[in-house]
């Protein structure tokens, strides 16, 4: 068995958002590492000899395939140390790591501590991250060791709680420098197992396969950059229109959690643009994740699969100088994507989209990116069903309008929202208070005001009879009576017409007489000789 | 916008009582006479109004419905239906699982055609229970969503999950009148599912959750105990909970929404709005709105106890003032400043209901952000950092509560689109594929609509931009055709799925157009520069274009009849020099070389040219000009280059309306280097190349028509 590969698929999120991942290593400095490795060479290597040199082969890998990564190198023994805070800058970890000293016992629980802290604070936690633990195995003793803290897992106060799950999304792999058997013959490897079991089970634990070596050594941290670290090449299409790109950081499979069947989707290498949107009408959308495009020169065999070893990936940079100069089509896009203010629609997959736009870093930098919306027919209400977008030239006249005035977006929701469509709500007092005051405000002002006041009057009466609240009808009806007697001598001779017909109708209302009482009947006007046919409302 | 956890929300079933008792008072005063006071004396009053408790079960839960249909539209990811009974002497059902039943108003206009609890009514004949059991009976009817989900999976049907909520708004008498009502719906329940077992038209209810809310009027003492959820049988639970009608009805619904539907609060703060009264003066609100709590993901995560940087975070007030004991988070509203349109990197939205709908302040955020205005929100922090976590913003009328990224992002400071391939070209046809775009921007178009071949939309959309670009040169100096005013109508035309008769006419006139200008000897817009004006001789330019002409009406030949009589004209039209093969073969030499001197013209467009450059191209085209003319002697067919000139001269002196392309512009300025060129040294051994022998005062005759270039073309 060269690697064990737990996956708990009960227990991954709904979502599992992808986005660029920063890489923290988390390297075992305790004694043990130094454990010699025996070898019919010449040259006595230790553990940690053997460790540095895989983590420099993924540094390698890392500085020509995923330069736009960031990384960390946390040390770790009973205490732990930020060697490296995140960077891009791989010399720098790789000075770090071949300066690294050696120290007293392995204590995984504050190291981990360490790294989730260390997380949060450079990147909020939202953004996923992958571990790469790397360790003998020997797993510390007595207090602080990971069998200990695994113990006693149950029995933590609320602030001492084991570190994993971390809060972020992470990926946990372990790189044990020794083999299975050796793993095995204690509990290290139920330990390790359990670990990632912890994580939800996000992660994997690789061994070292035959005799501690450097060649074995490659080949795991082979492994760990298949399964881990291969960039996403894909094309884009408009059409007839293409260009080869990386995807940067890769996307991930998704896995969408519904009701019936969780189904991961991973983005195809085709991505084909459906057609264009205003940036006004795609409107900030929410996204899971965001990517660069980069075009790439088209290679004569790229390899998708394979780790990509440094050699061959050494010829791209003059490569890529040269198709500077020729027309790519990702430059053409995004330069007019950014002149026009717009976004490409793309297509992910099935039922899955994104979008392509122009991202600026500064004034100076811009860049093609794409965002991956959540997979689904319609990821976005104000779009509707993306399958139900079709170009402008199939409908009658241009929904954009001859000058670009209009737009058939956004998409309008069947009901309105509660709060578009004036509801009546009396929970509190004050509610209620509001809307008798505004029928009374407009029945001092009658007949000027004689629309406005039916309106409220009809808005009041409908809320009432709804919830059955006819004592409310009996009391504004009395109310306007009283209004009706207190009228000015100088009111004009409609206002006390309307007022006692108003009142009268709400006290009929009131007693459930299904005559009066129906919900959609409304109380109109009465028809009087002062108010000439019309009473009209000069609002 | 995000699934949601709560495995019981996909239905809800209210049963509301309607028996007698509930015509009862609720004691709970309100005052509706408000304005007396500021009136004189000897106005009597009125007499504050009391609701009953019918209709304070009736407004709470209305409530609840509202937050529910605010947040959750039906017909989106998340489906939520509400199936409203009432109850008296018999059940009736308000409503139904349907879709169109889902709103407040069909609800309200329901509710008034039932009307309040007859308090004369028989109070032995009227019992919530004829309502539960009918709450159960419907929980166990298919929904909408439901049934589409169990045809879509055919084989895997009984996949289909079916859990539910019973929320039953009552007065009881005593706890073992609650018991009663307990053990009623869990006897339902298991006759229900049996029933349902052999039926395909129900389904069984593998879980529901029962919240049983005793409401007993203020200033009485309650007979029913409150009581935390427990277990009454595998499918069942059940919970009490014992309030007072009111407030404390309508803030323990409001908790109950949270939680059933997995909602968290957000209070907007520092909200700046004009007063009422004081129109001049203005005043700072907050608006406290209810949405989907993973809208506060960063806050949940962030504040573990493992976190070192929980401090800095201020998570507002334990209580909010509305929603009771639920937590609030406050967040800071920023005025905006500009109406720019802004593509935020946004990780999620979610919609919000306004817990105080009616309130002015509420209102007044709503219809600003209606208007279509958004609003970013900030993170009050102790610190004093700004951080923007989240933005208001409505689409369609609904309004979503957007969180933005405001964390460090990891794709921070990556390298400009211009280092890496394609870079460095400079001559991208930038407008005109921005025109391309306009012309295929998106719409929507009703369901189900497929063409005649059964695509939908979308697939018309891809096929449409298939089409467009079958021939479509990327750069200015990869084409002719695309530069010149004159081909456009049949350009835009021929991409087209079909042509009309008037459209085949359109093409061929535009055909005939240009085989007029050829007739005419006009100028086409191929780049002139590097052999100052000459470029390839007339009839080889028009040689250039018809071809491209032809390549681009080649690749739609196939699309139909008509297209192919499009192409059927050009070639008839088209001019056949003799010779051809020999011209082509020098003419490819010339293309090569007018390629790269136009791109160098091109490049003095475009400002990323390098000076370098600028100040190389002259030389470099002095070169390629002496090249050129000797070419041009070795050739059989072309004319003295002597004879030549003066025509030349007098043609990039014409006004450029001739020349209608946008290179008319390009020419102006490459006329305009070339001019300039000739005022380098240079000068007089490049005259020598054209011909040996020197003419007197030819330096003042040169000058003079260097003058009249820079005044008659007025181009700064």
């Amino acid at each position: 068995m060269p690697f064990v590969a737990l996956k708990l698929s009960e227990f991954t999120s709904t979502y599992h958002r992808s986005g660029a991942m920063p890489t923290v290593v988390l390297m075992d400095s305790s004694l043990s590492m130094t454990r010699p490795v025996s070898q019919e060479g010449s040259e006595e290597f230790q553990r940690k000899n053997l460790a540095v040199h895989g983590l420099t082969m993924l540094f390698e890998h890392m500085a020509t395939n995923y330069k736009l990564e960031f990384t960390s190198l946390v040390a770790f023994s009973s205490l732990w140390e930020l060697m490296v805070p995140f960077t891009r800058d791989y010399n720098t970890l790789q000075e770090a790591l071949s300066n690294l000293e050696d120290y007293d016992k392995t204590c995984l629980e504050s190291a981990l501590h360490g790294v989730s802290n260390i997380v949060q604070q450079e990147w909020g936690s939202t953004c996923p991250c992958q571990v790469v633990l790397v360790t003998d195995g020997a797993l510390g003793i007595g207090r602080g060791s990971l069998r200990h803290s695994l113990h006693t897992l149950k029995q933590r106060v609320e602030d001492k709680k084991f570190p994993l799950p971390f809060p972020f999304p992470a990926k946990m792999f372990i790189m044990c420098i020794a083999n299975v058997e050796e793993l095995q013959s204690t509990d290290a490897m139920d330990n390790l197992e359990q670990l990632i079991g912890l994580n939800g089970g996000e992660g994997q634990i690789f061994t070292m396969e035959g005799p501690l070596c450097l060649k074995s050594v490659q080949s795991m941290f082979g492994k760990l950059i298949d399964q881990a670290y291969t960039p996403f090449y894909a094309v884009l299409h408009c059409g007839n229109l293409a260009s080869d790109v990386q995807v940067f950081p890769r996307p991930e499979p998704v896995l969408v959690d519904e009701e019936v069947d969780p189904i991961p989707k991973a983005v195809q290498t085709d991505l084909e643009i459906v057609g264009f949107i205003e940036i006004a009408d795609i409107s900030s959308p929410p996204v899971l994740s965001r990517h660069l495009v980069l075009p790439i020169a088209v290679n004569k065999e790229v390899d998708e699969v394979g780790a990509g070893t440094t050699e061959d990936a050494e010829e791209e940079p003059s490569a890529n100088q040269m198709a500077g100069k020729s027309p790519n089509f990702c430059v053409l896009l995004h330069g007019s994507l950014k002149v026009e203010g717009m976004v490409a629609l793309v297509q992910l997959g099935p039922e899955w989209y994104g979008m392509l736009y122009s991202q600026a870093d500064s004034k100076k930098k811009s860049n093609l990116m794409m965002s991956l919306f959540e997979p689904g027919p319609e990821p976005l209400p104000w779009l509707g069903k993306i399958s139900q977008l079709g170009p402008i030239s199939d409908a009658a006249e241009n929904p954009y309008g001859e000058d670009d005035s209009k737009s058939p977006f956004p998409l309008q929701p069947k009901n309105k929202r509660s709060y578009a469509q004036n509801v009546t709500v009396w929970i509190k007092a004050n509610g209620l208070q509001t809307d008798v005051q505004k029928i009374l405000r407009n029945a001092r002002k009658l007949p000027e005001k004689t629309q406005t006041f039916y309106k409220e009057l009809n808005r009041l009466r409908k809320a009432a009879l709804a919830f059955g609240f006819w004592e409310l009808l009996k009391g504004v009806a009395e109310l306007l009576e009283r209004e009706c007697t207190l009228l000015p001598d100088s009111a004009h001779p409609d206002a006390a017409f309307q007022l006692s017909h108003a009142a009268q109708q709400l006290k009929l209302a009131s007693t459930g007489d299904s005559q009066y009482s129906a919900f959609n009947h409304n109380i109109t006007p009465l028809h009087t000789d002062f108010s000439g046919g019309g009473a009209g409302d000069r609002m | 916008m995000k699934v949601t956890s709560s495995r019981f929300s996909h239905k809800t079933a209210f049963v509301v009582d309607h028996c007698p008792y509930m015509a009862e008072s609720s004691r709970q005063m309100v005052e509706c006479d408000m304005l007396t006071k500021s009136r004189g004396q000897g106005v009597i009053p009125l007499a504050p109004v009391s609701k009953s408790l019918w209709t304070c079960a009736v407004e709470c839960s209305m409530e609840y419905c509202r937050i529910l249909y605010d947040v959750y539209p039906t017909r989106k990811l998340v489906r939520s239906y509400v199936h409203y009974i009432v109850s008296d002497s018999e059940f009736h059902s308000l409503n139904s699982w349907r879709q169109e039943d889902q709103s407040t108003q069909e609800l309200m206009a329901a509710l008034a055609s039932v009307g309040p609890p007859n308090p004369r009514e028989d109070p032995e004949c009227c019992s919530v229970l004829h309502g539960l059991v009918a709450a159960v009976e419907s929980l166990c009817a298919i929904t909408q969503y439901q049934h589409e989900a169990r045809r879509t999976l055919m084989d895997v049907a009984d996949r289909v999950a079916n859990r539910g909520r019973i929320i039953c708004l009552t007065n009881a008498k005593s706890d073992t009148h609650v018991r009663m009502l307990e053990d009623c719906v869990s006897e339902t329940i298991q006759e229900q599912n049996k029933l349902a077992a052999g039926s395909d038209r129900l389904m069984p209810i593998q879980r529901c959750e029962l919240v049983l809310v005793h409401i007993y009027p203020q200033g009485d003492d309650t007979l029913v105990s409150d009581r935390s959820r427990k277990e009454l049988s595998s499918v069942l639970s059940s919970e009490v909970h014992s309030v007072r009608a009111g407030r404390h009805l309508a803030s323990k619904l409001n908790i109950l929404v949270q939680q059933h539907f997995d909602l968290a609060s957000t209070t907007i703060t520092n909200i700046p709005m004009k007063e009422e009264q004081h129109a001049n003066t203005s005043a700072n609100y907050d608006v406290e709105l209810l949405h989907h709590r993973d809208a506060h993901l960063e806050f949940i995560k962030s504040a573990q106890p493992c976190f070192l940087c929980t401090g800095d975070l201020h998570m507002a007030g334990s209580t909010s003032r509305d929603s009771g004991l639920k937590e609030t988070v406050t967040l800071k509203w920023c005025t905006p400043r500009t109406n720019n349109v802004e593509l935020h990197y946004c990780t999620g939205a979610y919609r919000i209901s306004p817990v105080d709908v009616n309130s002015r302040p509420s209102s007044c955020l709503t219809n600003f952000l209606l208007n279509g205005r958004s609003v970013l929100l900030e993170q009050p922090r102790k610190s004093g950092s700004k951080v923007i976590s989240h933005m208001l913003s409505s689409h369609g009328g609904e309004i979503f509560l957007h969180v933005l990224n405001s964390t460090r992002s990891t794709l921070e400071d990556p390298p400009s689109i211009s280092e890496g391939c394609g870079g460095r070209v400079t001559d991208y046809r930038i407008t005109d594929f921005g025109e391309f775009m306009r012309e295929n921007r998106l719409t929507p178009f009703s369901e189900g609509v497929l063409d005649a071949s059964g695509r939908t939309s979308s697939e018309r959309a891809k096929a449409q931009l298939e089409r467009h670009t079958r021939y479509w040169p990327m750069i200015i100096s990869q084409t002719t055709i695309f530069n010149m005013q004159a081909v456009v109508p049949l350009a835009n035309l021929i991409v087209k799925e079909s042509l009309s008769e008037e459209d085949v006419l359109t093409c061929q006139k535009t055909v005939f157009n240009l085989v007029d200008m050829e007739r005419k000897n006009d100028p086409l817009p191929i780049s002139t520069v590097g052999s100052r004006g000459k470029g390839p001789k007339r009839d080889e330019q028009y040689r250039i274009m018809w071809n491209e002409l032809e390549t681009l009406v080649k690749a739609h030949v196939g699309s139909s009849e008509r297209h192919q009589r499009v192409l059927e004209c050009i070639s008839a039209c088209r001019s056949k020099p003799p010779e051809e093969e020999e011209r082509k073969k020098r003419g490819r030499k010339r293309e090569d070389k007018e390629d790269k001197a136009e791109k160098n013209g091109k490049d003095a467009d475009e400002k990323a040219w390098p000076d370098s450059e600028r100040l190389k191209g002259p030389q470099e085209r002095e070169k390629e000009e002496q090249t050129e003319s000797e070419m041009i002697k070795d050739s059989p067919d072309s004319p003295e280059p002597l004879n030549k000139k003066p025509r030349l001269m007098s043609e990039e002196i014409q006004p450029p309306q001739k020349s209608k392309g946008p290179v008319s512009l390009l020419t102006m300025w490459t006329n305009r280097i070339t001019a300039t060129s000739r005022k380098h040294e240079v000068f007089a051994g490049r005259l020598n190349s054209v011909n040996n022998k020197a003419e007197l005062y030819q330096h003042l005759k040169e000058d003079n028509g260097m003058d009249l270039h820079e005044n008659g073309k007025a181009t700064r």
